[in-house]
């Protein structure tokens, strides 16, 4: 058939059928549109926003402003946020009799309901940015000014957004990736997003570098974020290479820069609003869910677990998991204590500081018995890599809609962050430590 | 004079000639209304030299360099 029409007609039916329409279209276009195209205020803002020189720094500068609008503006909010629910458990463990009950409606209900809750302000702002730069047109020419680089590293110009919102919270970074068409170039940037190394991880940086770095805290913490630049571009690099869902290119870049306009308030909050509680909805109810389990396992046997004043963390399932599965940590320099801390950091990475706290690991000089210099660095490293933290397992699952992928990403990141730990061990070990 | 889109200097005018390459892509450049005959100029490259920046049916579209290589042009006098 189409062989016959290109026989025919001398071309293939594809194209005749653009050249047909766009007749039309040109043919009627006179008749409605009078005059040349005037030069707008768009080409005079392309001008300047685009300039040879002068488009980087915006476009650094524009990014720069949404990232700080939505963690600086969100902070105090996630912040009281945190010490509602804070107060509510508190309220909840003194008024209910029951002590199992009052730990799970305390701990596990309204704890985990706190952590879904606390991302709601940073994601809210987020989407409320980022519908502003796309409405305004700005959006479409990021991508164009940064297409270069990330095309040379397997990504697609829109990659570049959300790796960059990924050193807030990687939460917001993978929603970013809904401007991506291509679903490879989107699973891919999904994948990847979870090495930038985002807020919650700085604490865990700053407590054990600064117990057993010494003087190169400050260097090591500095590290930490290189690495984690470093690998997102091999990995990419490598799934590109290895994966045959990744193979070929990144997409074509067939991108229409539209005018600008200014954003209207009601657009804007109707997309913010649309966005947020999709995470809510799909994202929240894993999280949740996911708490409730890692309490049972942190409070449960509860006669052992509860004997004293203070929880024994040690005689509970997740202590025993500690200790069983410590051996395979022996080689990175791990005791069944930091074991366990990376067990809780599985819910959120901050938790790794408040868990040594709880094991009694709290100063610098417990932590100094428990790590040298070398096994505290691949601590960090491994804090870095392994598994996301839930709520981002979560939206992971929630964007790649695949059990696949999302099995994938935490199993990825585990091999990987043991890895590099060993790495570290093994060249420090090298090197005299 | 006839050349590829990819080579056509900042400000240049030309009329679209002819559009090649494989399936998805040569139907995604026709659909944007990279057909016969059309005038499309050449606004500006990207900071770092690509993506480009054309202005076509009187609106801006950015082609990767590479997506150019499959659209022949006249340049315009």
């Amino acid at each position: 058939m189409s062989e016959k029409i290109k026989e025919l007609l001398g071309e293939e039916a594809e194209v005749l059928l653009a050249e047909k329409r766009y007749e039309v279209i040109s043919r009627i276009l006179p008749k409605v549109l009078k005059g040349k195209k005037p030069l707008t205020r768009s080409d005079l803002l392309d001008k300047a926003f685009l300039n040879k020189y002068l488009g980087i720094p915006v476009f650094l500068a524009l990014w720069w402003a949404l990232f700080r609008f939505t963690f600086d503006v969100s902070a105090p909010l996630s912040d009281l946020i945190d010490m509602v629910f804070g107060r509510l458990g508190e309220i909840a463990s003194m008024s209910i009799q029951n002590e199992q009950l009052a730990s799970f409606v305390a701990d596990g209900l309204i704890g985990g309901l706190g952590s879904v809750l606390v991302f709601i302000p940073p994601i809210f702002f987020l989407f409320f940015g980022l519908a502003i730069l796309e409405d305004s047109g700005y959006l479409a020419r990021a991508a164009f000014v940064v297409d270069r680089v990330m095309y040379k590293l397997g990504l697609h110009g829109k990659s570049f957004i959300p790796m960059l919102l990924g050193f807030g919270c990687n939460i917001p970074g993978i929603m970013a990736t809904r401007t991506i068409d291509k679903e490879e170039d989107r699973i891919l940037t999904i994948l990847v997003n979870p090495l930038m190394s985002c807020s919650a991880r700085l604490p865990v940086y700053v407590f054990i570098g600064g117990a057993v770095l010494g003087g190169y805290a400050a260097a090591g913490v500095y590290s930490m974020y290189i690495l984690g630049i470093v690998l997102a571009v091999l990995m990419a690099l490598l799934f590109r290479r290895i994966i045959p869902y990744f193979k070929g290119k990144p997409s074509a870049f067939i991108l229409e820069l539209p005018m600008y306009a200014m954003p209207t308030l009601r657009s804007t909050l109707a997309h913010m609003w649309e966005r947020g509680v999709l995470f809510l909805k799909k994202a929240g109810t894993i999280i949740l869910l996911a708490t409730v389990v890692i309490w049972a396992l942190s409070a449960y046997p509860w006669g052992a677990v509860h004997s004293g004043d203070e929880p024994l963390i040690e005689a509970s399932y997740v202590g025993f998991l500690g200790h069983a599965i410590e051996p395979i940590f022996r080689p990175l320099g791990f005791d069944w204590r930091a074991t366990v801390a990376l067990f809780f950091g599985f819910v959120a990475k901050e938790i790794v500081v408040d868990t040594f706290g709880v094991l009694g690991l709290g100063g610098a000089e417990e932590l100094q018995q428990v790590f040298n210099p070398v096994t505290g660095l691949a601590f960090m490293a491994f804090t870095l890599i392994y598994i996301p933290c839930l709520a981002t397992i979560g939206v992971i699952y929630r964007e790649t809609n695949s059990w696949k992928w999302t099995v994938f990403t935490v199993v990825y990141g585990v091999v990987l962050a043991y890895f590099v730990a060993f790495l570290i061990v093994g060249i420090g070990g090298m090197l005299g430590y | 004079m006839q050349k590829k889109l990819s080579e056509l200097k900042t400000g240049e005018k030309a009329i679209i000639i002819q559009v090649q390459g494989s399936g998805a892509l040569r139907r995604r450049l026709l659909d944007m209304g990279l057909v016969r005959g059309t005038e499309i100029e050449m606004v500006r490259k990207s900071p770092l030299g690509d993506p480009l920046e054309f202005l076509v049916k009187g609106y801006n579209l950015s082609l990767r360099k590479m997506e150019c290589e499959n659209v022949y042009v006249e340049v315009k006098q």
